[in-house]
């Protein structure tokens, strides 16, 4: 066990506080220690709250001490995305739009890890309204990536994947709509879980594209993701897309040997084109997973291209329809480069949009059936690992939008087809950048995929790895 | 299925409420260009018989490795 409480895990540190070996104060200050050290370079939080987090963890301990003990996060301190509703606070969404609003409800997800005894830090940056795959934002500045503070996060959870990763909180609640989790869970070296579309409610959680959003977590290691779907996934009158099949025991399936599964790995598009560093950290993962017992075979997808391309029409005309009132009426108030984004959504037409929803059963279809034998696919989360914050940043480099769009070529398919997908931190470059890997289920199937994770973080130590102040 | 022009766009624009000026709606034409060329091998393909809640049927049917 590390001497300095925020470093544990989050399933370290749980079962640390309700066996009394540390108090939910000692590891709340430990936290908020990192957080003042690490605020200034990272700009990773919205809102620091210290007293009240000191106060509710002193409340959380004195409960304990008399027996109450609230559940599996009792007394443990966590920040979220600031697009998770929590009634009397104010959630920003990234946005100058929503600089004041105080939400009167609060999330499901979230009100599920409230039950389970956590304690609140402060909320954490995001890109505005969740619709930018880099973590820029120009109402509350870029997110820094810990490993080289001059490189991007990832976005649109760009405050999660930067907090998690230099232990300023042990899970953050992210939203993957077109690779928002996955993308900084790959920059910043984190494990990030993107579950099935209904998995997880929605209830509370701030709208981009209600096909495609999806609630989910990022933290240190593959067994922290499986605690924290198990305690939000499930049913929720609230939110009727939330589906109401069986919710399994994740935790019990990271414990599962890989000895004979079958991982497939695609011949083509997430092999193509790749940095050759992301290339070599393909190859050891494929290594690693060998090695642990699992069969590895070569999958021919379909065309993922048309994928994408049917996730930006879905995506693109659904964001512009929930924002219209305010393109409307507060165009001045967004970013520049959202509001492009949102207006986008205004040239396509309706049966354009119906059609590429429509669809989604099919392609769906097309893509079980050309991975009938294996249990899940592997690829990079990324063609690249975190460009710089200035080479990507539209409007001050000319070669940006290129960027951009070449950072989400391999997480839109996924959120197209509504799968779940694991990424997991999987090697370095020459440089010190993190890289990441994804594996890909089946709807629902992210028991599979956690097994998968967890035996290969039992073999590799890239997740544990932590980094220093410059 | 074709990409929207600047000046097809500019219309829809106009009639969605939410008016551009020519240098946005070329700006947007570039933008969405890549969506609507990459599904175009699908658009006009799907058959009659899709719905109701196809996507959720597949979604949710059982398939074994």
């Amino acid at each position: 066990m590390s001497t300095e409480p925020a470093l544990m895990s989050l399933t370290a540190v749980a079962k640390a506080i309700a066996a009394k070996k540390l108090s939910s104060h000692e590891v709340t200050r430990s936290c908020l220690h990192r957080i003042a050290e690490w605020q200034p370079r990272l700009n990773a939080f919205m809102a620091i709250e210290s007293e009240a987090a000191l106060k509710a963890a002193d409340a959380a301990d004195a409960a304990l001490a008399k027996g109450h003990h609230r559940g599996a996060l009792h007394g443990v301190p966590l920040a979220h995305k600031d697009m998770y509703y929590d009634a009397g606070e104010v959630v920003t969404c990234g946005s100058l739009i929503r600089r004041d609003f105080v939400a009167t409800t609060t999330s499901t997800a979230l009100q599920r890890l409230k039950d389970a005894g956590t304690v609140r830090l402060g909320s954490l940056q995001m890109v505005e309204f969740a619709y930018g795959p880099t973590g820029h934002n120009v109402h509350y500045g870029a997110v820094h990536n810990p490993w080289h503070v001059d490189h991007i996060t990832g976005g649109s959870s760009s405050g999660s994947g930067s907090a998690v990763a230099a232990r300023l909180t042990f899970a953050a609640l992210g939203s993957d709509t077109g690779g928002s989790i996955r993308m900084p869970a790959h920059f910043c070296g984190v494990t990030g879980l993107k579950t099935t579309v209904g998995r997880v409610s929605r209830a509370g959680a701030m709208p981009l594209s209600q096909s495609l959003d999806t609630v989910g977590p990022l933290a240190q290691t593959v067994e922290d993701c499986a605690l924290l779907l198990g305690l939000m996934a499930g049913a929720d009158p609230e939110d009727p897309t939330a589906s109401t099949l069986p919710v399994p025991d994740y935790m019990d399936a990271t414990r599962g040997s890989i000895k004979g599964l079958r991982i497939g790995v695609p011949t083509a598009f997430y092999v193509d084109d790749l940095d050759p560093e992301v290339a070599r950290v393909l190859d050891e993962t494929i290594a690693v997973l060998k090695k642990e017992g699992a069969e590895i075979v070569p999958v021919e997808l379909p065309d993922q291209r048309q994928l994408t391309a049917a996730c930006q029409l879905v995506l693109a005309t659904e964001a512009a329809a929930l924002h219209k009132r305010w393109m409307i009426e507060r165009p001045q108030d967004y970013g520049p480069q959202v509001l492009m984004r949102l207006q986008n959504g205004l040239a396509i037409p309706g049966v354009s949009y119906l059609e590429a929803m429509r669809w989604r059963g099919p392609a769906l279809a097309a893509y079980l059936a050309a991975v009938t034998g294996t249990d899940a696919v592997l690829a990079p989360v990324a063609p690249v690992p975190a460009p710089t914050i200035a080479e990507s940043d539209v409007g001050n480099s000319d070669g940006a939008e290129a960027v951009i769009q070449r950072l989400t070529r391999f997480t839109r398919p996924v959120n197209y087809l509504g799968l779940p997908s694991l990424s997991i931190p999987a090697g370095f470059t020459k440089s010190g950048l993190p890289v990441g890997m994804q594996l890909i289920g089946r709807s629902f199937d992210e028991a599979t995929l956690l097994r998968i994770g967890a035996a290969f973080q039992r073999a590799t130590d890239f997740h544990a790895l932590v980094p220093k102040l410059a | 299925m074709t990409t929207p022009t600047a000046k097809e766009i500019k219309a829809m624009t106009d009639v969605a409420g939410v008016p551009v000026d020519a240098e946005v709606a070329a700006r947007i034409a570039n933008s969405i260009g890549p969506a609507f060329q990459g599904f175009a091998p699908v658009a006009g393909t799907l058959p009659f018989d899709l719905e109701p809640a196809g996507f959720l049927l597949v979604q949710t049917a059982k398939v074994s490795a």
